[in-house]
């Protein structure tokens, strides 16, 4: 099995993770907290207290809270937005996790 | 292809079935068909089958997520059940 850990958190699914967004070329966007419950190309929706935030992944850094699995503590794991743009069902082709750069 | 790599397209498929479950239980139907969409095309391109719950609880023609006697109709016929989504699509399964 290959569960969602740090390293395949890229290429995993990203709905239903809780995230915050920690840096954002928008300002507003800063701070946005909640679960992700859909994604497109360029964005991940953010399901909040009240809304659903639209968040552009590529000009944002997202903390991803991981929930504890099987022995594993919970972690948070820090992602640079560029680095999942992509059609949601594409990431887990590749893209994402090269260990280049 | 990175080694590895369809193991994560499994485990996905098995997330976004809950997920869909999930926003199914919460009345988010248009949610629910979201995620089973993408856990099929993550299947298709990572040439992986769904596993049979999957199969069994959505809807082939409106990728809904089934909830019987909710969104769909469960009959039992002579040697198989006869599902019914809501969009009136009829799938049936064998049982002994």
């Amino acid at each position: 099995m290959m569960p969602l850990t740090p390293e395949t958190l890229p290429r995993h699914e990203l709905a239903g993770l809780d995230v915050e967004v920690v840096a954002a070329a928008n300002p507003d966007a800063i701070g946005i907290a909640g679960t992700v419950v859909t994604e497109t190309t360029k964005t991940l929706g953010v399901e909040g207290t009240d809304r659903v935030w639209h968040v552009p992944k590529d000009a944002a850094t997202f903390r991803f809270d991981l929930p504890a699995e099987g022995d594993s503590e919970s972690q948070s794991v820090r992602v640079r937005g560029s680095n999942l743009v992509a059609r949601p069902a594409r990431r887990t082709e590749a893209t994402g996790d090269s260990k280049w750069r | 292809m990175t080694p590895g790599g369809s193991e994560i397209a499994r485990e996905r498929i098995r997330r976004l079935h809950d997920l869909a479950r999930e926003a199914a239980g919460d009345g988010n139907d248009e949610r629910a068909r979201e995620y089973v969409r993408r856990a099929r095309r993550v299947a298709e391109r990572n040439r992986l089958g769904l596993p049979r719950r999957f199969k069994r609880f959505t809807c082939d023609a409106c990728d809904a997520y089934l909830r019987p006697s909710v969104n769909a109709r469960v009959r039992l016929r002579d040697g198989h059940v006869v599902v019914t989504c809501d969009c009136g699509t009829q799938a049936r399964y064998p049982y002994e």
